[in-house]
């Protein structure tokens, strides 16, 4: 085995005969990633694969029963509402934090007295737990004994059921959600707003725009790349979602809050059908890809700063 | 078009002032350049004309109406920024006709005249492309079209030529030139550069440290500057300085060479210290000229730079204070370390009190 030295690195064309003579000496150090990623992220999946093929109880002999799982996902009500429940909360979920994160990151883009401390405070829901937070949550929808109810009776508006009414419960799982993560979309769009050139403002201001025309034609076309970023990371982190929805609601009551990932957990761990779960978690990670490549086709058409996107 | 009064105009930062009372007129159809250093307050005018910054003191007025209180959008000017500043997200077609689309003017008219902009500018078959598919010089162009669309009562230039190479900058300065020729709109321009200066202007204003130190036209400003600061700055190279004093009817260095007044001695001024200032074209090879060492020879083609050091100067590091510069159109092939005998023209050369910089 030769060992690769920068001038070897640094031949041209002229060489390539030398540079495929030194070709093995460079599967050594590939290996160990290979390795890993192989064993880490193939074989799962391949493995999951094959158990979305098969009958798997647990406790039960297995059988081969080919896409026999995935048919049953198109007559399972219960899948099929898991489905709309999840992209309801999903689309809520990243709107909200993106409108109030944009809001936010605009006003702390201003002179603000105590901007720093005031940023500082409205990012930490960001760093809690969410397993702590809902539960401060649970408390707090409490229809009896919440802190919610008690405000909305302030203002003279009759107590709600929250997260106890399916009408209600995936609004009040969104506020958790919106609660924790427009701190992430502000950052985001904070870093985008910081990054703005400032001449067009002063030429927009030459040209007559008006406060709220210099923010619908040159900020928010602008920012518009920095809010794909966000979007794309609350899309798969809403669509993701488990801990604060198993911890307060556990997708009651009885379904009205039950995500793919929560049902997916019920079908595999409580009723331990590993192959219809498996399944159902095939079909999950193809939509999450989808959706993510449509998003970053879409991030990539909004860049006008770099490349010729646009 | 329009004229622009600027009268006793002060800015100050906190308790720093910036300028200093500042007082221009600007005639109707006017090219008018500020120039001066960095720092001299020349941009913070013209951004004070614009609007985008508060007057401190005194007044702007634009065709008589004062303008201190009212919104750069009302104030029917046009300005084109060093850096551009075009919208980047936008075509260039929409950035020139984004004022126009602000004030809901009609498609057809919008059309008009960005086509009749392009037109004057060149950029017809770009209107299609995004600024950063343009070069530097075609994003400037863009600029300055989209301050023809809007068809100002008054241009304002800041600086647009500091980001292009120098052969772009030489391009544009006349493009530019030839655009105010054809639209006479009254102009303000901002650089620091004084060929741009003297080859553009009807009118220079050279300021320094936040005051005017002269206004005047281009080769007034260069025939007779006012004072040292002016001297020096207008012309390129540098006029060359020389210290010493008045005596009898010459002026003797501080080396002990005699140079020529041709009879201009101010009255009363036997003995007395002053700064005798000539410009590196005025001199000529002269027998009973100041002797002087060949340093540097910097040939152009067209003309050749000489760097001397006068032989009655002492060698050392303060004397290159006193070396002087020479141009000329002869080659007359002298090669460092020879020596030359140089007299200026005493019909060109000015004297300068060494205290107020003023000229005698």
């Amino acid at each position: 085995m030769s060992i690769l030295t920068s001038s070897d690195r640094v031949v041209g064309a002229a060489s390539v005969g030398r540079t495929k003579r030194l070709r093995p000496s460079y599967w050594p150090f590939v290996v160990p990633a290979l390795i890993v990623v192989i064993g880490v992220i193939v074989f799962p999946w391949v493995f999951t694969l094959w158990m979305s093929a098969m009958e798997w109880r647990i406790g039960e002999e297995q059988r081969f029963v080919g896409l026999q799982n995935y048919a049953r996902l198109f007559t399972d009500v219960r899948f099929l509402e898991a489905m709309l429940h999840t992209l309801v909360y999903t689309a809520l979920s990243v709107l909200a934090p993106l409108v109030l994160g944009t809001a936010a990151a605009l006003a702390f883009n201003t002179k603000l007295p105590a901007r720093g401390l005031l940023r500082g405070i409205f990012v930490m829901p960001m760093m809690a737990t969410p397993v702590a937070i809902a539960l401060v949550w649970t408390m707090m929808f409490h229809p009896q004994l919440g802190v919610l109810n008690y405000l909305l009776s302030l203002v003279g508006i009759g107590p709600l059921q929250w997260v106890y009414h399916p009408s209600t419960v995936i609004l009040s799982l969104v506020l958790v959600e919106t609660w924790q993560w427009t701190p992430l979309v502000m950052l985001i769009v904070l870093g985008g707003l910081a990054a703005l050139p400032t001449e067009p403002y002063e030429s927009a201001q030459i040209d007559g725009a008006t406060a709220w025309q210099r923010f619908r034609y040159l900020t928010l076309p602008m920012i518009k790349p920095f809010l794909m970023v966000a979007v794309i990371i609350r899309s798969i982190d809403a669509l993701k979602s488990f801990d604060i929805l198993y911890t307060i609601t556990q997708g009651g009551p009885g379904t009205a809050s039950e995500t793919i990932n929560l049902y997916l957990y019920s079908v595999a761990f409580t009723y331990y059908d590993i192959g219809y779960g498996s399944a159902i978690a095939v079909v999950f990670f193809v939509l999450i890809i989808m959706l993510s490549l449509i998003l970053l086709y879409l991030r990539q058409r909004s860049a006008w700063n770099t490349g010729d996107g646009q | 078009m329009a004229s622009v009064s600027i009268r006793n105009v002060r800015k100050s930062y906190g308790t720093v002032e910036i300028i200093k009372g500042v007082s221009i007129d600007i005639q109707d159809g006017e090219f008018v350049i500020l120039v001066g250093p960095s720092g001299c307050g020349k941009s913070t005018l013209l951004r004070m004309i614009a609007g985008l910054e508060e007057i401190s003191g005194g007044t702007v007025a634009i065709d008589d109406r004062v303008v201190n209180d009212v919104p750069p959008k009302d104030r029917d000017i046009a300005m084109v920024f060093q850096n551009y500043a075009l919208y980047p997200h936008m075509t260039i077609a929409d950035n020139m006709s984004f004022a126009l689309r602000l004030k809901n003017t009609a498609k057809s008219e919008i059309t008009a005249k960005v086509e009749r902009a392009a037109g004057i500018l060149g950029l017809g078959p770009l209107l299609g492309r995004f600024p950063r598919q343009l070069s530097g010089g075609q994003r400037q162009r863009v600029a300055m079209g989209r301050a023809i669309v809007r068809d100002p009562k008054v241009f304002l230039f800041d600086e647009p030529l500091s980001n292009l190479d120098a052969k772009l900058r030489v391009q544009m300065r006349t493009e530019i030139k030839e655009m105010h020729q054809r639209l006479k709109t009254t102009t303000v321009y901002v650089t620091h550069d004084q060929i741009e200066a003297m080859t553009m202007a009807d009118k220079i204003v050279v300021m320094h440290d936040g005051i005017i130190e002269q206004i005047g036209a281009p080769l007034d400003l260069y025939d007779n500057p006012a004072n040292m600061f002016v001297a020096g700055f207008i012309g390129s190279p540098a006029m060359n300085f020389i210290p010493g004093s008045i005596g009898g009817d010459g002026f003797t260095t501080e080396g002990g060479d005699r140079l020529p007044l041709g009879g201009r001695v101010p009255a009363a001024s036997d003995g007395r210290p002053a700064v005798y200032g000539v410009r590196p074209e005025h001199f000529r090879l002269a027998d009973d000229g100041m002797a002087a060492e060949v340093v540097v020879v910097e040939p152009t083609g067209s003309e050749t730079q000489m760097v001397l050091r006068p032989l009655g100067a002492k060698a050392g590091r303060e004397d290159r204070k006193r070396e002087l510069t020479w141009v000329l159109r002869e080659r007359t092939g002298a090669k460092p370390g020879e020596v030359v005998r140089i007299a200026p023209d005493p019909a060109l050369a000015h004297l300068f009190n060494p205290d107020t910089g003023l000229r005698l």
